[in-house]
């Protein structure tokens, strides 16, 4: 492989994990954003949506039902939450989400345990998935490319909603100012909600996604949470488009890093997370609380 | 790698109970998850012998976690049998009286790849392993081994545990182009890794030789894996009688065959058992006695503790990934056999 071939191959590699990346920690910004609520659990409804997904297709014997599946169990089971319990706490110091999410987080990795049991799980890809794309004389696997396409409508389509849709209008303006927009006459807790169970579906869709590279594993949420933490603080608290870069940026520095310093590849990452912290405290693209 | 030692406790605390437990008492299985973590694994070790009165441990996954709880066994007056725990230092730097090595060590399967691979006509290696004790241990001794056996390595790669996306990795492999790539990694860590390089076709490029080839890691390869080589610790398939029955007895258990860590324990479990017997009592310092030098019938056929390290002599075998009427997965298929003496090294020696 020539350098520039080497390059190319790392920049695709990029995209493929910038977009797994981005779909964990767009749930995670957009829940903050509107909600002001770090929610802990996200790795947990990351593992507990692949699982579901997982069932799902091995139960249909189709992976599309599995990508389906995935966001919506995790999405259902946001919402359960949601409607039942942190509803109860949004009047309370902000410290009382993190104790909850946490707690949460520790039930549903135990309730994952206990439905799918210990063992590792896996999804069959559809054939045209399992197959290379030739660039640059080099064989890209066909799913990464499929990551790269999927991310990008996925992450475009939520820009849609979000910035051109009246949907979106409102989720802007209730986290710009929640009682403004209720005395306007809009339903503030149902915006809430529906936020919380799509930034749940999004961990539910991302862990879905990963299952083919990785595999389903107990415990693969905690590993994945800690690369979406970094990302939201790069990115910024709350920034759609923070996020976005955010996760362009650590996978481009763990992907070329790894190949160029492969022992100071996850430093090189933290460097980034550190100097964007003294530098621009609320990260890239967020607000200074 | 947890849940296959747990299932196999209880299938040994069942059978052996329902023959009236080991000299008429019966045996009882305390679990505990460690996490992987040394700091942990020392923690709940330690409540489990001060609190509980435990005095026999077994099942540590990690090197870094056995060789963390190896130095506190005298005072708590424990033994520790290691049934997964590959690195080479556990019987010789970090050797204590009070801890025995019943599966096979790194250094034992390092050098049997190698020995295999001397007859090959294949000369430059590449080496990928897991960033802790046991995969720089493998990762060291396979090179100095190859290099002895004047071949050439063209570069080396340690992952860190738990990484996730290994496409930089497979770069640099197809960077070095390498004959054989030879892989020291375990648990999920080396299913995805095996499961990319997979995807990258690595392959069709290069010979993949795997320092544990295992059902865990193979199995999500499906018949992509076929082909892969690598040391098989145990196999369902050995014909010995203590095998033939046990497998009949997983079956009959769980209707699916035991996968390597199943073997691995059973057999430490065949050693304790066996100590307990002899010393007619549990506890450490007895068993210890009575476990130096003991020789057990067990699934890999005749194996011996050596008392001078309390390493456990045992054949190693080389197979390969492939289909069996039988299983509805690719299964380890045993092609070469290097007995103990050929790849065992010297007492309390690293390489």
């Amino acid at each position: 492989m020539g350098s520039w071939q080497v390059w190319l191959n790392l920049a695709l590699n990029t995209l493929a994990m910038a977009s797994l990346l981005a779909m964990l920690t767009i749930g995670l910004t957009l829940i903050f954003g509107i909600m002001r609520i770090m929610n802990f659990a996200h790795g947990a409804l990351y593992m507990f949506g692949a699982y579901a997904g997982i069932s799902a297709a091995h139960f249909f014997e189709n992976f599309w039902v599995g990508l389906v599946a995935a966001p919506l169990v995790a999405g259902l089971i946001g919402s359960v939450f949601e409607l039942s319990l942190l509803r109860r706490l949004y009047k309370r110091d902000p410290s009382s989400f993190l104790l909850i999410t946490f707690g949460w987080a520790l039930a549903l990795s135990e309730l994952t345990r206990l439905i799918w049991g210990s063992n590792t799980r896996d999804v069959q890809l559809p054939e045209f998935l399992t197959g290379v794309l030739w660039v640059a004389d080099e064989p890209f696997p066909m799913y990464r490319a499929f990551l790269i396409v999927f991310g990008a409508v996925a992450l475009l389509s939520l820009a849609f909603i979000i910035l051109r849709s009246r949907l979106g209008l409102l989720i802007r303006a209730i986290s710009q100012n929640a009682e403004m927009t209720h005395a306007l006459g809009v339903d503030v807790g149902v915006i809430r909600s529906l936020t919380f169970a799509v930034g749940c579906g999004f961990a539910g869709l991302g862990g879905y996604l990963a299952v083919p590279l990785i595999t389903g594993y107990i415990g693969m949420g905690s590993a994945a949470i800690i690369d979406s933490f970094v990302i939201v603080m790069i990115g910024g608290m709350g920034s759609f488009i923070g996020s976005a870069v955010g996760s362009l940026l650590v996978a481009g520095t763990q992907t070329f890093g790894n190949f160029y310093f492969p022992d100071f590849a996850l430093v090189i990452t933290y460097i980034l997370m550190i100097c964007v912290l003294l530098f621009r405290p609320g990260g890239l693209f967020g607000e200074q609380e | 790698m947890g849940a296959q030692i747990q299932r196999t406790c209880r299938l040994f605390e069942k059978i052996t109970n329902a023959k009236g437990g080991i000299s008429g008492r019966p045996i009882q299985f305390i679990y505990e998850d460690t996490q992987g973590d040394p700091a942990a694994c020392v923690r709940k070790t330690t409540e489990l012998v001060e609190k509980r009165g435990v005095s026999l441990i077994t099942g540590i996954i990690s090197s870094g976690e056995s060789l963390a709880v190896m130095p506190r066994l005298g005072e708590w007056n424990a033994l520790y049998l290691a049934s997964i725990a590959g690195v080479g230092s556990l019987t010789s730097t970090h050797f204590v009286p009070n801890a025995f090595r019943t599966c096979t060590s790194g250094p034992m399967r390092a050098r049997t790849i190698a020995e295999w691979l001397a007859k090959s006509p294949k000369r430059k290696f590449f080496t990928i392993a897991q960033d802790y004790a046991w995969g720089k241990n493998s990762l060291a001794t396979f090179e100095k081994l190859i290099t002895d056996l004047k071949k050439e390595t063209v570069g080396n790669v340690l992952t860190p545990l738990g990484t996730k996306d290994y496409s930089s990795y497979i770069s640099r492999i197809r960077e070095a182009r390498p004959d054989v790539l030879y892989v020291a990694m375990s648990g999920d860590d080396a299913t995805a890794f095996l499961k990319q390089a997979g995807q990258y076709r690595l392959s069709d490029r290069m010979q993949i030789v795997t320092e544990v080839l295992d059902l865990l890691n193979t199995k999500p390869l499906g018949n992509a894996g076929i082909g892969l080589h690598g040391i098989s610790q145990y196999n369902y398939a050995y014909d010995t009688p203590a095998n033939v029955e046990f497998v009949r007895a997983f079956r009959a258990e769980y209707n699916d065959i035991p996968d390597t860590w199943d073997g691995e324990a059973w057999q430490c479990l065949e050693f304790l058992a066996h100590g307990i017997r002899v010393a007619k009592s549990s506890d450490a310092s007895a068993v210890r006695a009575a476990l130096e030098g003991a020789e057990i019938d067990s699934v890999k056929g005749r194996v011996k503790m050596r008392a001078c390290d309390h390493q456990a002599e045992q054949p190693v075998f080389v197979a390969r990934l492939d289909k069996d009427p039988n299983v509805p997965y690719p299964t380890a298929k045993i092609i070469a056999t290097y007995q103990s003496d050929a790849v065992i090294p010297g007492c309390r020696k690293d390489i």
